[in-house]
């Protein structure tokens, strides 16, 4: 197992993921206190350092309520003394961002590092937003690793920067670096124990207003020239010696793209890979310019480093290539063919491979393939809730605002039900604006770790301004989509924690309808969530049923088993009800009998089916072994 | 050019084990001090979807992403999910596939709802595949993980059968203890006997 390697003393050659050798590179720096909010293409740093906190007393790792209070717990450590870190997928930075602008100006004390993870191709995001503005905008150097090997370094690297000059260090990353397993090359780990500090030994204040918040801005942007004089020398800024008068400036994973694009191409050019993209090493740039008749920039996502070495480059002969100039788009993730297509476009030449071939000849034969879209879990208390749902508005003019979560697939095919989806949250806020104008019931629906997230101030502000609108809360225990962690309303974590009760906390907050029912038992919720939908004012559903694969895994824990259920074929007439709207894949046809047949390794033994069946043909297999 | 570089595009759906797979062939290729690099698709953690990982041996490999038409091995856990990914397989590569196909929701409701006919059979998958190389190997990984006492080791015995491709640039036997340190104490033994059934089974077909 990986762990093993992770906590290994030793050093060694390894196989990790990205985001595991990045926990290598936490644990190795001595870091004392770490928080976060999970987020793909993050969690398995967040999973890993949970894992960890239990083998090192002296390492915290908390799950937070959102990214902001992460990055405030990490950040209020290391104001106090000790190295904290957080890391966030991209859209994470932005509910944290607020904090981070003025951690900017004050700057820390110990060792400060946030690791933001952008997604180009929106693989698991609602945007494809581009972090790197966000360093130049908050005044904080920024890292951006190619490789798991890379990203291991830089981890270790930006907190000794973060302590010479005081400040935030920023390190940025994709998709393709996080999720990205290769030989890893890990040091030894030495951790110091770690004592309760005292404030008075801190000789420093955080703060910020008016002449101070001028003078602070004005120290953070003197540190910058001092931190760009040092990336100037850095070997994370490399250049890859070639031929001609045409070379290639890249950063991130695109570099290793690049490489092999070259190689395809057969092409020996000059490449300059940058590590350190702000501030950027200028000098450096201008030196590998220096020669060269024409430069072609390849990065993901906006033309970031483009558009400032147009700037750089101003007024000299230099052509610069890159998305600007038509040749490489902004949407969407790079890969050897993009960049193959892009130079050999740029130095019209013919490309020695014809990629589009591939893909096309691959749509007319994928045309009888199936979709397979995400879709819930066998045993998912949402897919109850949401067949519930289905019946009580069928009948209904309804607005509904969706929320991100498991349940945000409510919006995919076979379901195709939302209206809105923008960020955490956002169901409450819009649902309220919605209904000071539309004449139709609106919905809002959000999870419970969504709900602590960002999804209190939106209620809090419906009651206030007593809005009418009914919100749907899924309670399924943890933080499902991103691999069930615990959130605020879980009764475990990695260390002992109070388990707040959503009941009682909308409750508290006046709201007058409130009604909790049990996800399982979708024909009586039917009723319930009609009447709820009914009423003038701010109603509250809860629903509550725990995630089945977090179910599962405590069940298989404590060595109950799972069982599941089957289908009496002498009994079943070909109805369909387990079938229609209720999507579950752990029910298939037999196409022999043309009956419904359990999956017995994917049916959790929810008996939901079983309680949709009008004629009883679903029964658990009471656990009697496979034939 | 004789490159360096043997590309694998793994693939299957959700819950199948198929990280198990490109943990143990990474973690091969470290014991035999081999380059390897990985893109895989993590995120959603629900089971059901549609799932890949890129991954390549060798010191020509830098990208963690496949090019089309590169793939030198398909190894997939679910008939449908090789065809999912054909774009990245070599002409006349190699498809070691699990015969099974795992319906999706929304397939059964369009065949309850009588929009298409039947599910899709493996049948018309491979007459597709077919388009692409002849050296397709859909093994009934099903079975024969059952016969090694498990059925939760489909995923080991297509590994297995992965060590029968004649360039296939790992020692069979590292892999193996590979498996023997990644798998739990307990389920070793059986792991063991999919992973031999299943290169045994390969084997017939060279």
């Amino acid at each position: 197992m990986a762990v093993q390697d992770i906590i290994d003393p030793k050093s060694k050659k390894t196989f990790m993921i990205g985001n595991q050798a990045i926990a290598r590179g936490v644990l190795e720096s001595d870091v004392k206190v770490t928080a976060f909010f999970p987020g793909s293409p993050t969690n398995e740093i967040l999973d890993t350092l949970y894992i960890l906190s239990g083998e090192f007393e002296d390492l915290k790792m908390e799950v937070s309520a959102n990214e902001k209070v992460a990055l405030e717990t990490a950040a209020g450590a290391a104001m106090a003394g000790v190295r904290g870190f957080t890391s966030m997928k991209s859209v994470g930075l932005n509910v944290a961002s607020d904090t981070f602008f003025t951690l900017g100006y004050t700057g820390v004390n110990a060792g400060l590092v946030l690791l933001i993870a952008d997604d180009p191709h929106a693989h698991s995001s609602q945007s494809e937003q581009d972090g790197r503005y966000y360093a130049e905008a908050a005044h904080v150097p920024m890292l951006e690793p190619s490789s798991a090997q890379e990203a291991y370094e830089a981890v270790k690297y930006a907190f000794e920067l973060s302590e010479k000059y005081e400040v935030l260090s920023l390190i940025r990353t994709t998709t393709r670096v996080n999720h990205q397993s290769s030989n890893v090359e890990i040091d030894e780990l030495d951790r110091t124990t770690s004592e309760k500090k005292s404030w008075k030994d801190v000789h420093k204040k955080f703060y910020t207003l008016g002449a101070k918040a001028r003078k602070l801005k004005e120290n953070s942007l003197n540190k910058l020239e001092n931190i760009q004089e040092d990336f100037e020398e850095s070997s994370l800024n490399r250049v890859i010696e070639g031929e001609g008068t045409t070379g290639i400036i890249t950063s991130g994973v695109s570099f290793l793209h690049v490489q092999e694009a070259l190689q395809v191409l057969d092409l020996d050019m000059p490449v300059l890979k940058l590590g350190t993209t702000y501030p950027l090493p200028e000098n450096t740039i201008m030196d590998f310019v220096d020669g060269l008749e024409q430069v072609i920039v390849v990065e993901e996502l906006m033309p970031y480093l483009e558009d400032r070495i147009t700037q750089l480059a101003k007024g000299s002969e230099l052509e610069i290539r890159g998305k600007r100039s038509g040749d490489f788009g902004m949407v969407g993730e790079y890969d050897v063919p993009r960049i193959v297509n892009g130079i050999s476009s740029i130095l019209e030449i013919d490309s020695p491979k014809d990629y589009d071939k591939f893909v096309k000849k691959a749509e007319e034969l994928k045309e009888i393939l199936p979709k397979r879209t995400p879709i819930f879990c066998a045993g998912c208390p949402h897919r109850a809730t949401l067949w519930a749902l289905q019946q009580a508005i069928k009948d209904k003019d309804y607005v509904f605002n969706n929320d991100i979560g498991c349940y945000s697939m409510f919006l995919l095919e076979p379901y195709e039900i939302t209206d809105s989806l923008l960020c955490m949250g956002s169901s409450l806020g819009l649902s309220s604006g919605m209904q000071h104008v539309l004449d139709e019931k609106v919905i809002a629906m959000i999870g419970d770790s969504t709900l602590f997230h960002a999804g209190l101030p939106g209620l809090v502000n419906a009651v206030h301004n007593q809005h009418d609108l009914t919100l749907i809360v899924l309670d399924n225990s943890v933080t499902a989509m991103t691999g069930q962690q615990p959130n605020p309303g879980s009764d475990f974590g990695p260390d002992e924690v109070t388990e707040i009760d959503i009941e009682s906390v909308v409750k508290s907050l006046n709201v007058e309808k409130v009604k909790k029912i049990n996800s399982f038992q979708p024909q009586d919720n039917v009723d319930d969530i009609v009447e709820m939908i009914e009423y003038q004012g701010v109603s509250v559903i809860i629903s509550e049923g725990p995630c089945a694969l977090y179910h599962d895994r405590l069940k298989r824990k404590q060595g109950e088993p799972i069982i599941p259920n089957r289908v009496d074929d002498d009994t079943c007439r070909s109805i369909y009800k387990c079938v229609r709207n209720f999507y579950c894949p752990a029910i298939e046809l037999n196409m022999d009998s043309s009956h419904t047949e359990i999956k017995k390794d994917l049916c959790d033994g929810c008996m939901v089916c079983a309680k949709l069946c009008p004629i009883n043909a679903i029964e658990s297999t009471g656990g009697e072994k496979d034939e | 050019m004789n490159e360096d570089k043997f590309n694998i595009m793994l693939s299957g759906v959700g819950g199948q084990g198929l990280m198990l797979l490109s943990e143990t062939i990474g973690r091969a290729c470290s014991e035999m001090d081999k380059k390897v690099i990985t893109g895989e698709q993590h995120g959603l953690s629900q089971r059901s979807g549609s799932i890949y990982v890129h991954l390549r041996i060798g010191e020509d490999a830098h990208s963690p992403l496949i090019p089309y038409g590169e793939a030198d091995l398909m190894v997939s856990l679910e008939g449908m999910e090789a065809l999912r990914n054909i774009e990245y397989l070599k002409p006349d590569g190699h498809i070691i596939s699990s015969n099974r196909l795992v319906h999706h929701p929304i397939e059964t409701n369009k065949v309850v709802e009588e929009e298409v006919e039947e599910y899709i059979t493996i049948e018309d998958i491979v007459e597709k595949l077919e388009e692409v190389t002849e050296n397709i190997y859909m093994l009934d990984s099903l079975s024969l993980a059952k016969e090694a006492g498990n059925p939760r080791t489909e995923n080991v015995v297509l590994l297995g059968a992965v060590t029968s491709i004649p360039n296939f640039p790992l020692e069979r036997d590292v892999l193996k203890e590979v498996v023997k340190e990644t798998v739990p104490e307990k389920t070793i033994d059986v792991n063991l006997k999919a992973f031999e059934l299943g290169y045994e089974e390969g084997s017939k077909n060279r």
